[in-house]
């Protein structure tokens, strides 16, 4: 097996790259651009996305080519000893004042009259919210391990969507489908960082061991991972609202910008997820959104924890308690009065169909947090002590938001999700499908769900491997939503071959898939926001946070999380999978702010700044868990609430909106200092 | 250089380049595929082993430090009766580390217990913040913790802790 490191640009933006290398010691070879073919991994991204760059390059830190070799460390050495020429170009790393050539996608919707809604309006507010770029701290670095067996490509990689790789591979090499096969290795947590950037790294691997005709790994350092690969992007939300003399919202006219950094192939779907969450849970009669994909010369941005959304509920959560405050009303009251309702929608889409569970959860939330006390008395202490001299500095805000059933919008292929499932004749269920890529209790939870329906063992259920699944095409596995759609089509599955095992004898199979969307619903002729509703999860959380006196540093005391998801298959893997991911939603608001142009694995190790020890005291309460009907995803709602509920606590606490995310105690005190 | 260890009970003559850490030394020559060397800082815990008995981060131990000491890895105590009941309060309590922290967490627990035979809230989590890795529930490994001790001490001393 041969070993390969990475040759990086150390440039931020240039054209035609040459890489020069000194005569390589025996055994040891590199491959540029110019050895493979000019076919691009994702050619629907403006430009294209290449297996290495040559052309044109992007970032600091684009891959320009490998150098393989029998020993890692030689690799290191020899790749970092490459020199890199081209014609540098002044990088555009700007992005809130965007040129043209900078968009790489564009959505916008209008509804209903704004201008006339503005000018009936007693109160205008208009605040830009910012979200830091933040590291995905998923559990292993990026790798990848090809080789092939006479005209088979077999790739071991983890990635999230193995479907899509040998799609992509099959593409850039000009291979057949059939003659690839991705083996999905084991993955930790990875909150979407292992969506499409596992691609590439796939793709270099698989060129590399075609060339060189031996297998060749590729494993990043974790310092390399950290440096040069994709994390959650940057946004600025501007949100100018228009209300009435009682705080109703009339109009809102909004602005997302969501920096990709170099690029992003599933742009569209980031600006779309963000765009249809904007208006959260709150009804508006004319609303504009105006949401943007802007490319800037820095690592690539994307996704994180929920695909957008998290930008979104941020801004206009704090948003509404910026309102509150410009009203001197509590922020619960301004929320509920702009809640929508039963027969309500935004956007001019059908009304929901029943009322949104959120009134009930405002209440439960307020009850077990004890949050209507506590904020009157923060506030008092506030009032009395305005430059937080006394020593303890307390903050509590609570946040609604949701999980939409739906799993993506725009691309197909991102939505066609299918399982083949079979009864053989000793009651043993085989079940086929590309997303079995999920942890074990994800299948202990499908086992489980198989097994009530065929009343069959859960010991006599398997899964097929991936690998041996390709006829099956799937979308990604994101946190939760994928597995939510999976676990509707094994219902299906199983219901099926249940209502078949009277009739007929067994074997039987039964197979499901998703339907991909019409033509018509593409993301310029969907409404965003209410249409996804009806069969979202709700959530409201409550966060405390304090301030510590001397660092400034803000910690998380408590959470308190009340949700409506339907049906609980399984309380204990919900409780587990809703507390792992509370407590990186929390260290995403206190995390180093990731800046391309300094950052270093100081940084990295930095934002372990929660440890075991300062965990906060996590409550979570279901509504009707047991409840007949359908299971919905759980698993971004803490992404989705936690980042606005802890802004504006600390907004509370420190009696100033900073009116961004991350916070480090160091600015903190400085803006404290200010006041 | 030539570095004389005992390694999971075996004397090995490893061989080492200068500034090459203990976890480097392990995985390279020994092929000890339960540590990784991760964030070689220390913080992330994937590299735990006993050195001498005592817990460490071998990413922070350079290598020749090793010389003449006794080395235990995951490898080694894997199928000791303690591993086994932290593996059943894994099961029970429904708490799956993720397959990269897993041997180190257990790493942790069986030096926590092995110190610590009924360990207080306090001690878990100073012995858990050995492993910083994002995976599982942070109350399912406490309360796995406190089972794996139970489990423990009502087989080596048949009572109840």
């Amino acid at each position: 097996m041969l070993f390969a490191s990475t040759i990086r640009s150390p440039f931020h933006r240039g054209r035609n790259a040459k890489v020069g290398i000194d005569a390589l010691p025996k055994g040891y070879s590199a491959i540029l651009a110019e050895d493979l073919p000019r076919h691009s991994l994702f050619p629907s991204f403006k430009d294209g996305i290449p297996i290495f760059a040559s052309e044109q390059i992007s970032y600091r830190g684009e891959a320009l080519g490998l150098i393989l070799g029998p020993d890692p460390g030689s690799c290191d050495e020899l790749a970092a000893a490459a020199r890199v020429e081209c014609e540098e170009e002044e990088p555009e790393q700007e992005w809130e004042s965007f040129s043209s050539s900078q968009i790489a996608y564009h959505y916008s919707a209008e509804y209903g009259d704004l201008e006339k809604m503005f000018v009936a309006s007693s109160t205008e507010l208009k605040e830009v919210y910012r979200n830091g770029i933040f590291d995905h701290h998923y559990s292993e670095p990026m790798g990848a391990l090809s080789f092939w067996d006479k005209e088979t490509l077999s790739v071991h990689c983890a990635t999230q969507w193995p479907d899509d790789l040998r799609r992509r591979l099959s593409g850039a090499l000009s291979l057949s489908e059939a003659d690839i096969v991705v083996h999905p290795t084991e993955m930790g947590r990875t909150l979407d960082g292992r969506l499409w950037y596992p691609t590439i790294v796939a793709a270099q691997a698989a060129a590399a061991s075609k060339i060189s005709g031996k297998p060749v790994r590729i494993l990043y350092t974790r310092e390399e991972d950290f440096l040069h690969t994709t994390k959650q992007a940057r946004s600025a939300v501007s949100i100018r609202s228009g209300s009435d003399d009682q705080g109703r919202l009339l109009a809102l006219d909004i602005v997302i910008l969501i920096n990709i950094g170099a690029y992003n192939p599933l742009a569209p779907e980031l600006v779309y997820q963000a765009a249809s969450a904007i208006t959260g849970i709150y009804s508006c009669p004319a609303i504009r959104i105006e949401a943007y994909a802007i490319r800037s010369n820095t690592i690539p941005l994307g996704a994180m924890g929920s695909v957008g959304a998290t930008h979104a509920f941020f801004a206009i959560e704090a948003h509404m308690n910026n309102l509150a405050q410009r009203y001197s009303k509590h922020p619960a009251e301004i929320k509920a009065l702009n809640i929508l309702k039963k027969g309500q929608s935004t956007f001019g889409a059908p009304g929901l169909s029943a009322d949104i569970p959120l009134d009930r959860i405002h209440r439960e939330l307020q009850l077990v947090s004890d949050y209507p006390r506590k904020y009157a008395s923060y506030e008092l202490v506030k009032k009395r002590d305005p430059g937080c001299r006394e020593g303890i500095v307390r903050g509590i805000a609570l946040t609604l938001g949701y999980q939409t059933g739906r799993s993506f919008s725009e691309q197909s292929t991102m939505n066609s999700y299918s399982v083949e499932a079979t009864l053989d004749r000793e009651l043993k269920l085989l079940i086929k499908t590309q997303a079995a890529i999920g942890s074990e209790a994800l299948k202990t939870m499908w086992r489980k769900t198989a097994a009530e329906i065929l009343s069959i063992q859960e010991e006599h259920i398997r899964f097929l491997l991936p690998e041996n699944t390709h006829s099956l095409p799937s979308g990604p596995m994101t946190l939760s939503r994928g597995s939510t759609v999976i676990q509707h089509l094994i219902e299906k599955t199983c219901r099926s071959i249940q209502k078949k095992r009277f009739r007929e004898s067994l074997p039987l199979s039964a197979k499901a898939r998703t339907r991909a969307p019409k033509a018509s619903s593409s993301p310029e002729g969907l409404y965003p926001g209410a249409q996804l509703l009806d069969s979202a999860s709700w959530c409201g959380t409550a966060v405390e946070v304090e301030i510590d006196a001397l660092t400034g540093r803000p910690i998380p005391l408590a959470v308190w999380m009340v949700i409506d998801a339907g049906r609980i298959i399984s309380m204990q893997t919900a409780l587990a999978s809703l507390r792992a991911s509370t407590l990186s939603a929390l260290a995403l608001c206190t995390a180093n702010d990731f800046d391309p142009a300094s950052a270093g694995i100081d940084d990295y190790l930095a934002d372990f700044n929660l440890r075991m020890r300062d965990l906060p005291d996590i409550h979570i309460r279901f509504i009707d868990p047991d409840r007949n009907g359908a299971a919905k995803g759980i698993g971004e709602l803490p992404f989705v609430t936690i980042p606005a509920a802890f802004y504006s606590a600390l907004t509370q606490a420190l009696g100033l909106d900073p009116r961004q995310l991350p916070l480090k105690g160091g600015e903190i005190l400085r803006l404290l200092e200010g006041s | 250089m030539i570095i004389d260890v005992t390694v999971n009970g075996v004397p090995r003559h490893l061989k080492s380049r200068s500034g090459d850490r203990l976890v480097d030394m392990l995985r390279k020559e020994l092929k000890l595929l339960s540590l990784s060397p991760d964030c070689l800082q220390g913080r992330c815990g994937k590299c735990l082993v006993f050195m001498d008995g005592r817990i460490v981060h071998s990413c922070l131990v350079p290598a020749f430090k090793a010389r003449a000491t006794t080395i235990l890895t995951f490898e080694a105590i894997a199928k000791n009766p303690e591993v086994k009941d932290i593996e059943k309060a894994f099961q029970i309590t429904q708490t799956q580390p993720c397959p990269f922290c897993r041997s180190a967490k257990i790493m942790a627990i069986f030096d926590l217990l092995s110190r610590i035979p009924l360990p207080g809230e306090e001690d878990i989590l100073e012995a858990l913040d050995m492993v910083s890795c994002p995976c599982s529930d942070p109350l399912g490994l406490i309360q796995a913790v406190k089972l794996a001790a139970e489990l423990r001490n009502k087989r080596k001393f048949s009572r109840e802790a």
